[in-house]
């Protein structure tokens, strides 16, 4: 399971980022490491991208580089 | 070899996006700096002295927002390599890296790498107070320990910690510690670990603010702390609110669109009497010139070349001013990066990015600031692809050409024009869409770039805009502006004025008696101008205009339309011999159009299927020469602009050319 995964106000904790996918670095830089919890706090039209919670800040991130951060609810 | 002059101390400001840097920057340097290029580089940077009253003798300069020391893009790249050394400023002595406090873990990413790299860092905690609004307070002291590198809260608003922040960077200046700086490469797994040590870090440093009992209860709560921290620091509750709002799933959209409204219709409504005094201003001046030297060749090319020239760079401030200011306004607060997020996928689609938005709406005031807006697209591709559809956005040059084109199909009919003015804009932005996504689906052809296309950013916290901050960015946009687009545009204006003066440029008028001196003078114009270079030229692409439905006298106009569209209404005039005062020109040009007839024939050239065809021409056309120089420089080479150069004409004259002759096989001349 993946953020992208998630729906509006869920929260997850991120298990491990796949660092196969090319915007895995730039996610990492971002703090989406593992240990951190997040939750959705909104969508855009279109459920896309997200808004994230994540180190008491808001990071919008598109569903497909999303997809690199897999999590446990 | 050249002996180096011994340096000041270079200073810098190294910080995240929105990390408070800026403002800073602006309370240490009093708000005067000079902007500088990176040398070889597209990114501007300011540069200072410290006001006085601080006593430090140096150079402060400001650098652009970034996430790592590991860069994503060109321009991320330069700034990287430019802290380590400055090619014009040498070695950095100190760094004050500027963090957030409420964005702490994130932001310490950078500042963590910038002490690894063996900097003499100064660490500047901002925005204490959105921390404390969630009871939170981070132990400077004990941060300073683990990060080996003082920490001092600032307050770059009302000057809390400034003087602090003043005595350490002398202390560390007066120690001439040499720095030993290496360029270390991050992985992921350094990446990774760097974070382990902050989330270590963050459990010692960050404390509940209302705890305030006995120290036992004080110790127990620390405990309590070290689990909970991550999901006590949540993201501002204030901003989530009005993110409920304004990032809602379908609100959201239409407040962004309805926000994006305001602002194009104030591009228009509010700049349009201020640019009519530049306009009527530059115009006094050069008639002061030509009035006070009769005819002198080199009084016409004052008035004509050079304040012509500068007065269509400066006509366009106005438009640039109030387009950077609103944006700078909604950038500040934080509602731009929500737009950005906002726009994305429908953006995605056409092979763009969220980011790509402001550089287009950029585009409807003028494409040279736009081009440049469009550095902050991190993915190259997306950038070039951004720059590459730029053109397409009705720039505000072309308006005085619609707006005379328009008056002579429909004379008074106002909203009928009206109407078909917005269709004009809608059909510009609606070919971009199409270029875009065909240039997306061959990119390996035309932009030879496959970089991954991604979109994460920081949605910062919502604050009250601070002005100066607004005032500086419209001011470094309104000056690149004038810097980059401004010699081109004279230059060009100075070559076009004398293809059109020389080498007739003393012609006989005959009969002239009954006239008045300010016919005569024009009537000279209108002579020398059929006798120059610039008709002859025309006369030599007439072969390419005929197609068209029209002749020299029209292909000459568009020729000088490169130095600026809108130099295409007054080059009519000339051509066509218009010999009216300033005030009703477009009247008697329109009325000269009408009797206009295509060589010796009794065909009249100007019909509505012309005139149609010269609109589509007007919305592909890559008629500016300033707009070519940009996307060189921006893009780093010729080919993206001669591919526009190639692929807009070739659409103009085409499109042109099946919208006159499909009217006239219509019927409609």
């Amino acid at each position: 399971m993946t953020i992208a995964d998630l729906d509006s106000g869920q929260r997850a904790t991120i298990k491990r980022i796949d660092l196969s996918h090319p915007s895995s670095f730039r996610v990492i830089e971002y703090g989406f490491t593992p240990g951190q919890e997040i939750e959705i706090i909104n969508k855009s039209i279109f459920n896309d991208p997200l808004a994230v919670s994540l180190r008491g800040a808001l990071i919008a991130i598109r569903r497909n580089d999303a997809r690199c951060i897999e999590v446990m609810l | 070899m050249s002996i180096k002059k011994p340096q000041e101390p270079l200073i810098i400001l190294v910080g995240p996006p929105n990390s408070g840097k800026t403002t800073l920057f602006n309370f240490l340097s009093g708000k005067k700096y000079k902007t500088v290029n990176y040398p070889g580089a597209t990114i501007e940077y300011s540069i200072t002295k410290f006001l006085n009253h601080f006593d430090i003798t140096g150079n402060l300069m400001d650098s652009p927002g970034i996430v790592s020391m590991v860069p994503n893009s060109p321009d991320e790249k330069v700034t990287v390599e430019n802290l380590i050394e400055h090619p014009e400023y040498g070695k950095p002595s100190v760094l004050v890296v500027t963090i957030d406090a409420s964005q702490f873990s994130r932001h310490l990413l950078l500042a963590k790498q910038i002490i690894n790299c063996g900097f003499n860092v100064i660490v500047a905690l901002t925005m204490n107070d959105i921390l404390e609004d969630k009871n939170l307070t981070i132990n400077t002291d004990t941060l300073s320990d683990k990060l080996k590198c003082k920490v001092i809260k600032v307050d770059p608003r009302t000057g809390t910690g400034i003087l602090e922040l003043i005595s350490e960077i002398k202390y560390t200046l007066k120690q001439e510690r040499g720095s030993n700086i290496n360029h270390i490469a991050f992985e992921e797994a350094d990446i990774i670990s760097i974070y382990k040590d902050i989330e270590e870090i963050e459990n010692t440093v960050l404390h509940h603010t209302n705890v305030k009992k006995s120290d036992l209860e004080n110790a127990n709560m620390g405990l309590f702390i070290k689990g909970e921290t991550k999901s006590l620091n949540r993201p501002d509750n204030l901003t989530m609110k009005i993110d409920s709002i304004l990032l809602h799933k379908y609100w959201g959209i239409f407040i962004f669109a309805s926000v994006m409204g305001v602002l194009f219709a104030s591009i228009f409504w509010i700049a349009s009497p201020l640019m009519e005094l530049v306009d009527s201003g530059f115009r006094y001046l050069s008639d002061l010139i030509v009035s006070g030297h009769n005819h002198h060749w080199f009084s016409d090319l004052l008035s004509s070349g050079i304040i012509g020239g500068a007065g269509a760079v400066m006509v366009f401030l106005p438009q640039i001013l109030i387009l950077f200011f609103i944006l700078g306004l909604l950038e500040d607060s934080g509602y731009l990066a929500r737009g950005a997020m906002l726009i994305d996928k429908p953006l995605s689609k056409l092979g763009l990015n969220g980011r790509s938005f402001v550089p287009m709406l950029s585009g409807f005031a003028c494409a040279i600031p736009a081009i440049m807006a469009a550095r902050t697209i991190t993915n190259k591709k997306e950038r070039i692809l951004t720059i590459f559809i730029i053109p397409l956005m009705s720039c505000s040059a072309r308006l005085p050409v619609y707006g005379l084109l328009l008056t002579f199909l429909l004379p008074g009919k106002f909203l009928i024009s009206g109407i078909i003015l917005s269709l004009i804009y809608l059909f510009g932005i609606l070919t971009s869409f199409v270029v875009s996504s065909v240039i997306n689906k061959y990119q390996k052809t035309f932009i030879k770039v496959e970089d991954n296309s991604s979109f994460i950013m920081e949605l910062p916290v919502y604050r009250i805009p601070k002005i100066g901050n607004v005032f500086k960015n419209t001011y470094d946009n309104a000056y690149q502006y004038i810097r980059k687009a401004g010699p081109t545009i004279l230059i060009f204006s100075v070559i076009l004025w004398a293809l059109t003066y020389f080498p007739n440029n003393n012609p006989e008028i005959k009969n002239s008696d009954k006239m008045t001196t300010e016919q005569i003078t024009k009537l000279i114009d209108a002579e020398r101008i059929s006798g120059s270079y610039a008709s002859e030229l025309g006369k030599f692409i007439e072969p390419v205009m005929k197609p068209l439905g029209l002749d020299w006298r029209v292909g000459v106009s568009l020729i000088a339309t490169f130095a600026a569209r809108e130099i295409f209404v007054s080059s009519m005039a000339l051509i066509f011999k218009i010999t009216d005062t300033d005030d009703n020109l477009n009247e008697s040009l329109i009325s000269a159009m009408r009797q206009a007839r295509i060589g010796e024939s009794n065909k009249p050239m100007f019909t509505t299927s012309t005139i149609a065809g010269l609109i589509i021409f007007f919305v592909f056309a890559l008629q500016c020469i300033s707009t070519i120089a940009i996307t060189k420089k921006e893009t780093g080479g010729w080919r993206i602009p001669i591919l526009q150069l190639f692929i807009y004409s070739g659409l103009a004259y085409f499109f042109a050319f099946v919208v006159v002759n499909g009217l006239q096989f219509l019927g409609v001349n």
